[in-house]
């Protein structure tokens, strides 16, 4: 049944674009009135039935969709091609290994982090719009990951870029939408570098299907190399951009605040994530690292990542507003990942997805529960969640868990990654970097423990109180946002302890494209 | 002989005696009798050259029968024939285009002198165009010259006067240096009959004696000629000219009187020096070089006026400018392009004048530039009439301008040095052309705003000059036709160029 | 017989044009009725007579010797025709509604449809002449239609229209020169007509000479650096604007250059010259100036102008690969980028005839008053970027990949050209659509009144052409395929 792929697609898709519509139509109606009065009243009686039905049909239709999308992804290799797009190049949909492995990624977040707006959202409004979105983007990842060429995937990488934005400005402020115009132009100027490199890769390769380990035309590029190198490294900067890679790194720590943490949640585990599949689909499903092995543009890339590394994690470290603090250290994490691709190597690459997966969950987790701290106490800053763990302990422990996953303490995920990446790097034959890439990891980890840990340690004893007063009541947050937390810091642990079937099942992925 | 080989002498005669008959006449039947000669002498030439075309040679027909060295020759081919009918249409047309005009400007008990002044003017041009001696040739230069001034200075204002001495003296520069020009040849040849000294001169240029001062009579009888046709740097008398005179002696002046020394100057090259020898000397590149300077400085003059008559005038220059540049392209094509533009330059220019005229009439006579706002509106014939003037300026195509533009471009194109500067100049000057020309049609249109000081705007209906809008239509008649049925024309003029070899 | 449409389409709009102020209608809804009707019949014939497929030459009129303006209607000819048939009915009908509450209707009317029938002459142009003559004519008759307004800034902006459009002509009636003299015809013929022996040696000259035509008649196209006349001319009534000024007059540009350089002086010739470098820097750096200016143009118009800018060379850059991919690939984006631009003119010609606001700074929030409009408009920014599924990205598809074929650095350097341009794009458009929709959480909208979108006349044409983009976007085979048969055969 390969319509499935279409399904899982299209169901989020369409159901988000109903919301859409709906929650169109209900601002245009109350912009009508223009008594703002009334329309505040109107507003609250109205609101909580309404909100409960939205919540169930948001709940059901992402539940639905995600299941569908494991049986899709599960169930078996199927294929999809629809209708030519450009250039007999039609928009064709395969489920591959990668995809698999991406698609659960989204799914769980996805899930957990609808499961937590529900609480989240009521106070931001719009949530109409918000949902709409949310389910739409899904749809757009789903088909980005299943997308079987690169013009296909161009398509739902631009798409990507379009419906993640209202995310960003959803709260309609204006550092929000400076914020999400800023998010909007990176992301493009990366698409574009990328669409730049994919016209190169058509003209090179014998097809723009993705096949694992490359298919480029190696008497075509004779003569041509230098060419195609610029090409493919201008491709790596633009999907860069969206990985927050150096020069194009800016977006993360301006769109991040101002979003709404359960978007800046998806935005940080899971968008970011789609620079490195783009990354990974291009690298060793077209080109093939055959072809970059040992070039300037390897050496290139290793180092930028490495910058990106130390210097996400040092303006991390120096960042007082919690939510810039976890977008530079998204900065910082993701190279790690891309510092793993560009090695080029089987070990490498597994320390790479393996992060990914990590890193998704564990990032995600410290943005709900950063958001946690927004919605009951609107606190922002570091210094200002002193004595938090008093107030809150089941969340700050949940918090320290993910903090441990990050920086790569056993028996967590994160060891396990970092612990490829690392040796992944010391066997691979790229001279300097052999051993400059472990110390950089190194030095990044000390300085993650650096900006992470202060919170769990202040949280939980903060010293004398400056003016005195009681310490704080105990006030745990609702459930439904404790638990994706809980869950999130859960997945991170399990992954470091029972990391079998998932080191295995990218083993062979790595096996099979790093020929 | 036919009696039709008389009709050449006879039309001189008739217009140099309607002079002295007219002055002895009032206003009203001076111009009735002017009118009269203009179109009986038209349709003299015209059947002159039906008959010529018939005949297929030219004719020469001796004064009193006395053979040359003594006598005097009139030589009619179809060129000549050609361009007498045309020069007899186009003054007609720019006589009744300026009546109103005519006897609101010039003191009634003048008006006759004018038309004493006209017909002389024509006399000498038909002279001009018909003669083949030179020195009978410049004798009705002068009386050209003196008709011409008078015709200038019949307005009496403070500026025309100023304009009349201007030109009487740049003129008579001229005039001195054709003179020596042609005494040069007298002595060199021992002829005035333009067919001897060809001859002579043939004779000269083969043996390669006398080289200096042949050519020194060639570029004293050229700069002579181009200092009367007011090419660039001899033209500081033509805007004043021009710009002050009544509007049907401007018309005149640009389309006619400065043609016909044009004429003169063709008629020197093919006839009396031969067309091969010209081309050999430096004459033609100095004037290919004026020429262009011509077309460029005289648009860009006309661009900074902001008196529509001026700037016209100022654009007579540039239009002058391309005529001598096809001279100085120094081949039989460019030479037809000329001729080609004297006559479209000659209808086009005196329809510029006459609608000029009306559209400062519905503008209180105001001739600046700024007050003729919305002028197409209130005198609809003028505003049409300049709009198309201004295209065939530009040279569009269906226009007269477009052909000549063509016939220029085509001529350059055999040329290996000349081509990418003539190519590149028409290219710039139809920028400039259309720069002053397209600004004023769009000033024309362009309805009065409120905030514009009122000038004493008046709506002039069609019924209003009947007369003038005839004239003005006719104009735009004979621009079509020579704009869209140009091959008849281009044929006469390169069968008589052929006649005058 | 059938050559006889060729010119009957060409008089059917100045014939209706003529009968516009003469008939004695009684309402206005009888004008433009009869004059949606005479379009929508020429449009038909025009149809017809494609379908017909004469072969012959119509010559009209000679002018001198073997100078005439004659008509046919080749391959090339045929596709701008049927694109400018099938655009014009719908901007009339646009336009019944946006000159409602203008003043002096009739005269805006009656040039209006007289431009249609020069526009089809410039497009069945058999001679090099002939397209001089209906191109000159373009010009002119658009003239009064800049000036409508009358306003001192239309009369100011007509004259500078003016101005470029004369002087163009007058450059590129140098190369018509060149071509009558030393091409073998004075026909269109595919793949040239100079013989390279009969120039006896002057490469030089006829590099020069093919510069300067091509300049000339891409100064409709508004390359750079003739091209601020285009946003000046925004001061028209926006369906001018839109229908002329990113469609049938630039594109005439566009169209005598491609006829310029593939049909007249030959890309065998012309290729890898310095002549063709030449344009082909002028013309990157039109895409990429273009998109900066209009990153800091304010008005919504003149920004939608300097963005027609930038992508009317993306279609120079396609004809002066001087490949016959180069060409279709060119031709493509003609087709797409009139519909992409029609659309996004039209909607602000919608927000500028609803709300009389005409600077991006204004549009707060109108995204939700006026739904139908701002969605069009959010589809054509779309396609102008060039997202994948709108027809937008299937023009630059192929325009990056003619120029990989012509393994020519230049060409390589446009990819990059095109994709800072479609970067830029993405700005300069997306403000508009952010700003639109997402005014602010403080924003007011009690202030918009009761602004809407307009009636069907103008919504019509709309839908019509994001349908359009949809489909060319999708399903854009049958007309790739289509550009590649007519193109194939011009070496």
């Amino acid at each position: 049944m390969k319509e499935w792929i279409l399904i899982s697609v299209i169901l989020p898709a369409v159901m988000g674009v109903c919301l859409l519509l709906a929650s169109f139509a209900e601002n245009v109606k109350r912009s009508e009135t223009v008594n703002r009065k009334n329309r505040r009243r109107d507003r609250q009686t109205g609101e909580q039935g309404t909100q409960f039905g939205l919540h169930c049909f948001v709940g059901i239709v992402l539940a639905l969709s995600v299941a569908i999308t494991f049986f899709t992804a599960y169930g078996g290799e199927k294929s999809l091609v629809l209708f030519p797009l450009v250039d007999g190049i039609p928009v064709a949909f395969r489920t591959d290994d990668l995809s698999c492995f991406f698609v659960t990624i989204v799914g769980i977040v996805w899930l957990c982090a609808g499961v937590y707006s529900f609480r989240y959202m009521s106070h931001e409004g719009d949530e109409k719009r918000f949902y709409g979105f949310y389910l739409l983007l899904y749809g757009v990842l789903c088909g980005l990951c299943f997308s079987a060429n690169l013009v296909t995937m161009y398509l739902f990488y631009e798409l990507m870029t379009l419906t993640s934005m209202p995310l960003v400005l959803h709260n309609g402020s204006r550092e929000a939408i400076m914020a999400s115009l800023k998010y909007l132009f990176y992301s493009m100027c990366g698409a574009y570098a990328g669409l730049f490199g994919i016209f190169f890769l058509n003209r090179y390769c014998d097809t723009l299907d993705f096949v694992a380990g490359g298919s480029l035309n190696m008497t075509t590029v004779s003569g041509q190399e230098e060419m195609l190198l610029v090409a493919v490294f201008v491709m790596l900067l633009g999907f860069g951009a969206k990985a927050g890679l150096f020069p194009m790194h800016a977006w993360l720590p301006a769109a991040h605040p101002v979003a709404p943490s359960p978007a800046s949640a998806v935005l940080s585990g899971v968008i970011v994530k789609f620079g490195v599949f783009a990354m990974i689909r291009t690298v060793f499903y077209v080109v093939g690292p055959a072809f970059l092995r040992g070039t300037w543009v390897q050496y290139a890339w290793m180092t930028l990542a490495l910058l990106t590394v130390f210097m996400g994690s040092m303006l991390a470290f120096g960042e007082p507003v919690l939510k810039k603090r976890l977008a530079y250290s998204t900065v910082s994490q993701i190279s790690y990942i891309l510092f793993g691709l560009s090695l080029l190597t089987p070990t490498a690459f597994s320390g790479a997805l393996l992060h990914t997966a990590v890193h998704a969950f564990v990032k995600c987790g410290l943005f709900l529960t950063a958001g946690v701290w927004i919605w009951q106490s609107g606190l922002t800053r570091v210094e200002e969640l002193r004595g938090i763990g008093r107030k809150m302990p089941v969340l700050l422990w949940g918090y320290t868990v993910l903090s441990l996953a990050l920086v790569g303490i056993p028996p967590t995920g994160g060891f396990l990654s970092k612990w490829y990446l690392a040796q992944g790097a010391v066997q691979s034959q790229t001279g300097v970097f052999r051993l400059m890439g472990p110390a950089v990891l190194l030095v990044s980890a000390l300085l993650t423990a650096g900006y992470l840990f202060p919170i769990t340690m202040n949280g939980f004893f903060p010293g004398k109180t400056q003016d005195g007063s009681q310490p704080p009541q105990r006030k745990d947050p609702p459930a439904g946002m404790l638990v994706p937390v809980l869950l999130l810091a859960l997945a991170a642990v399990l992954l470091g302890v029972i990391p079998g079937p998932v080191t295995k099942y990218i083993a062979d992925i790595a096996a099979l494209v790093c020929r | 002989m036919d009696f039709v080989q008389n009709l050449p002498f006879i039309s001189i005669l008739l217009s140099l005696f309607s002079g002295p008959l007219s002055s002895i006449l009032n206003a009203k039947w001076a111009k009735r009798v002017n009118a009269t000669v203009i179109s009986v002498i038209g349709i003299f030439s015209a059947t002159v050259l039906f008959y010529v075309l018939r005949t297929g040679q030219e004719f020469v027909y001796l004064m009193g029968h006395f053979p040359a060295p003594w006598g005097n020759e009139i030589r009619v081919g179809i060129l000549e024939a050609f361009m007498a009918t045309f020069f007899c249409l186009i003054m007609l047309l720019c006589m009744f285009g300026g009546i109103a005009e005519r006897e609101r400007e010039i003191e009634e008990s003048k008006q006759n002198l004018y038309y004493i002044m006209v017909n002389l003017l024509l006399s000498s041009l038909l002279a001009l165009i018909y003669t083949n001696d030179l020195f009978t040739a410049y004798v009705f230069v002068e009386i050209n010259t003196i008709s011409a001034c008078g015709l200038i200075m019949i307005r009496q204002n403070g500026r025309t006067i100023e304009a009349a001495t201007r030109y009487m003296i740049m003129s008579l520069l001229g005039s001195g240096l054709l003179l020596l020009g042609i005494c040069f040849l007298y002595d060199l040849t021992g002829h005035l009959l333009m067919s001897n000294i060809k001859e002579e001169v043939a004779i000269l240029a083969a043996t390669g004696e006398y080289h200096i001062p042949l050519l020194v009579s060639l570029g004293l009888m050229s700069v002579g000629l181009a200092i009367k046709s007011a090419l660039y740097p001899f033209h500081a008398w033509l805007p004043d000219a021009y710009g002050y005179s009544t509007v049907s002696s401007a018309a005149i002046l640009s389309s006619l009187v400065s043609k016909g020394y044009i004429f003169l100057l063709v008629k020197i090259f093919y006839r009396v020096i031969g067309f091969s020898v010209v081309c050999d000397s430096k004459v033609v590149d100095v004037l290919f070089v004026f020429g262009i300077i011509g077309m460029i400085m005289g648009s860009v003059n006309a661009i900074r006026e902001s008196d529509i008559r001026r700037m016209i005038a100022f654009s007579s220059v540039a239009q002058i400018g391309y005529i001598y540049m096809g001279f100085g392209l120094g081949t039989q094509e460019a030479v037809v392009a000329s001729v080609y533009h004297v006559l479209s330059h000659a209808a086009t220019k005196s329809l510029l004048f006459v609608a000029a005229s009306g559209i400062t009439d519905a503008s209180g006579g105001s001739r600046n530039f700024l007050d003729l706002t919305g002028a197409g509106y209130r005198n609809k014939a003028a505003g049409i009439a300049f709009s198309v003037g201004s295209l065939s300026m530009v040279g569009i195509p269906m226009f007269s301008g477009f052909i000549s533009k063509l016939l220029f471009a085509q001529a350059a194109m055999g040329h290996t040095h000349k081509m990418l500067p003539t190519l590149i100049a028409l290219a710039i000057s139809t920028v400039l052309n259309a720069v002053y020309f397209m600004k004023t049609v769009i000033r024309l249109y362009t309805p009065v705003s409120k905030e514009m000081p009122i000038h004493e705007h008046r709506v002039i209906p069609l019924t209003e000059q009947p007369v003038k809008a005839g004239a003005l239509l006719c104009f735009i008649v004979l621009n079509f036709l020579l704009g869209l049925n140009s091959e008849p024309v281009i044929r006469l003029i390169t069968a008589g160029l052929a006649m005058f070899d | 017989m059938r050559e006889w449409l060729l010119l009957a389409v060409i008089l059917i709009p100045f014939a209706v044009a003529v009968l516009i102020p003469l008939l004695p209608f009684r309402s206005r809804n009888g004008m433009l009725l009869f004059m949606e009707a005479g379009v929508l019949l020429n449009s038909i014939l025009v149809f017809v007579l494609l379908s017909l497929h004469p072969e012959q030459a119509l010559t009209v009129f000679r002018f001198t010797g073997n100078l005439s303006i004659t008509l046919k209607a080749d391959g090339v000819g045929s596709l701008y025709a049927a694109l400018v048939a099938a655009l014009w009915p719908f901007a009339m009908l646009y336009s019944f509604e946006y000159m409602k509450h203008e003043h002096n209707e009739k005269s805006f009317f009656l040039f209006y449809v007289v431009t249609y029938g020069v526009t089809l002459g410039v497009a069945f142009s058999e001679n090099i002449l002939t397209m001089y003559f209906f191109f000159e004519m373009l010009s002119l008759i658009t003239l009064p239609l800049v000036m409508h307004t009358r306003t001192r800034e239309a009369i100011l902006a007509s004259r500078t229209y003016l101005y470029y459009m004369l002087g163009g002509a007058a450059f590129a009636f140098i190369g018509v020169i060149f071509i009558l003299t030393y091409g073998s015809t004075s026909s269109f013929v595919a793949g040239g007509v100079l013989d390279p022996a009969g120039l006896g040696g002057r490469m030089e000259l006829t590099e020069i000479v093919f510069v300067l035509c091509f300049l000339g008649v891409a100064v409709k196209t508004a390359v750079w650096p003739f091209s601020s006349w285009l946003p000046k001319a925004g001061v028209a009534p926006t369906p001018v604007t839109a229908l002329l000024h990113a469609v049938a007059v630039v594109n005439t540009g566009a169209f005598a250059a491609m006829r310029v350089t593939y049909f007249s002086f030959g890309t065998k010739l012309l290729r890898s010259t310095a002549a063709q470098r030449l344009l082909m820097g002028l013309v990157l750096f039109t895409i990429v100036y273009g998109c900066s200016r209009a990153l800091k143009e304010t008005h919504i118009k003149r920004r939608l102008a300097w963005s027609t800018v930038s992508n009317l060379s993306y279609i120079l850059f396609g004809i002066v690969m001087m490949t016959p991919a180069g060409l279709a690939a060119g031709l493509a984006h003609m087709l797409f980028h009139s519909v992409m631009k029609i659309c996004s003119f039209f909607c602000a010609g919608a927000v500028m005839h609803q709300s009389g606001k005409s600077y991006i700074h204004e549009l707060d929030g109108f995204g939700r008053k006026m739904p139908k409009v701002f969605c069009s408009f959010t589809i054509s920014s779309f396609a102008l970027m060039g997202v994948p599924g709108l027809c937008g990205f299937v023009s630059k598809w192929n325009l990056a990949k003619a120029a990989l074929q012509t393994q020519d650095a230049m060409a390589v350097a446009g990819i990059a050209a095109l994709m800072i341009s479609a970067l830029l794009t993405a700005i300069y458009m997306l403000t508009i659509v952010v700003r639109a929709f997402f005014p602010g959480r403080e924003f007011e909208y009690g202030k918009l009144g009761d602004l809407k979108d307009p009636g069907w006349m103008m919504l019509l044409p709309l839908f019509v052409f994001v349908i359009a983009m949809f489909v060319f976007g999708l399903h854009s085979g049958p007309v790739i395929r289509m550009l590649e048969q007519i193109t194939a055969g011009i070496q």
